[in-house]
């Protein structure tokens, strides 16, 4: 049988999930008891961070794709933009329930409306979320890609505006570990455990948005068939 | 509930999800490409996928 390359890289980024998972549970460190409510908890760090550095993958393309189709016209920038929604929904989701779940056992509540971070990547993930759904719900043609396409290059400004709230506005939700203040660095053992599931997490994503694009390439030849049954 | 129970249940969840989603993206592929497959061999028609948007929207046409 056929190997697909998005197929085979969905396979080695969630065999690589599940070895983040065993490692976050197994072998990475404990964090010191004293600097958190519910130190246990910390370990949903492994997965917390890689899923939305994936999701920022998953929006760039998005953000590529959606400037490809408004400018360009481009049956790839479409397919782009199509395959970053849905890694992004995906993704986003992924970083928002384990957000939730940490911030419950630590904060004491799932989510801080008063957090600019948690808020504005919120708000990335909904827009993802109407991008799916829209498209679900629209016929396609010119007038609905051009406008998905707006809100996607449009929406994309919440992802800088993220990256910046982490180092600006830090309320309750930590602060960048890596590339971050002074002092803000991990263990060598916690980072490898991180590197491993942020290098999981970018092979799935790449092999979701490549699988996608193959499942809109496969819609349009669908859409054209039908097209000559029709007698078009 | 303890830490590690909590845990436990959260990282199960979201490696059921993703697998899930994983496979729904990997079964939805293959189901069309064998639909369309068979439907190109019945019609004898080639395989060239276009898309009909772009192209509507390149020569002008609505």
């Amino acid at each position: 049988m056929r190997v697909k390359v998005g197929e085979l890289l969905l396979a080695i980024g969630f065999i690589g999930l599940m070895a983040t998972l065993y490692l976050a549970f197994n072998w990475a460190p404990s964090v010191n008891i004293n600097a958190f409510e519910s130190p246990e908890a910390q370990r949903i760090f492994y997965w917390h961070v890689p899923a939305a550095w994936a999701a920022f993958i998953a929006f760039a393309v998005l953000f590529a794709g959606s400037a490809l189709w408004m400018f360009k016209r481009s049956p790839l920038g479409w397919k782009l933009h199509v395959a970053g929604s849905e890694a992004g929904l995906a993704c986003g989701l992924m970083a928002v329930w384990s957000g939730c779940v940490w911030g419950a056992a630590e904060w004491g509540t799932p989510w801080d409306w008063e957090d600019w971070r948690l808020n504005t990547f919120g708000l990335l993930t909904l827009l993802a979320l109407f991008l799916v759904l829209g498209r679900q719900s629209q016929p396609d043609g010119v007038e609905s890609r051009d406008t998905f396409s707006t809100f996607g290059l449009y929406g994309f400004v919440l992802v800088p505006l993220t990256y910046v709230a982490t180092r600006i506005w830090v309320i309750r939700h930590p602060g960048p570990v890596i590339a971050g203040e002074e002092g803000s660095s991990i263990s060598g053992d916690m980072a490898l455990v991180l590197m491993i599931g942020a290098l999981s997490f970018t092979i799935l994503i790449v092999g979701h948005i490549i699988t996608s694009m193959e499942i809109t390439k496969f819609e349009q030849r669908l859409e054209r068939l039908q097209k000559r049954l029709d007698g078009e | 509930m303890d830490d590690k129970t909590y845990l436990s249940i959260a990282y199960l969840g979201m490696i059921f999800a993703i697998a899930i989603w994983t496979w729904t993206i990997v079964s939805r592929s293959r189901t069309l490409e064998q639909r369309i497959i068979a439907m190109e061999e019945s019609l004898n028609v080639d395989s060239i996928p276009i898309d009909s948007i772009a192209e509507v929207n390149d020569t002008g046409e609505e």
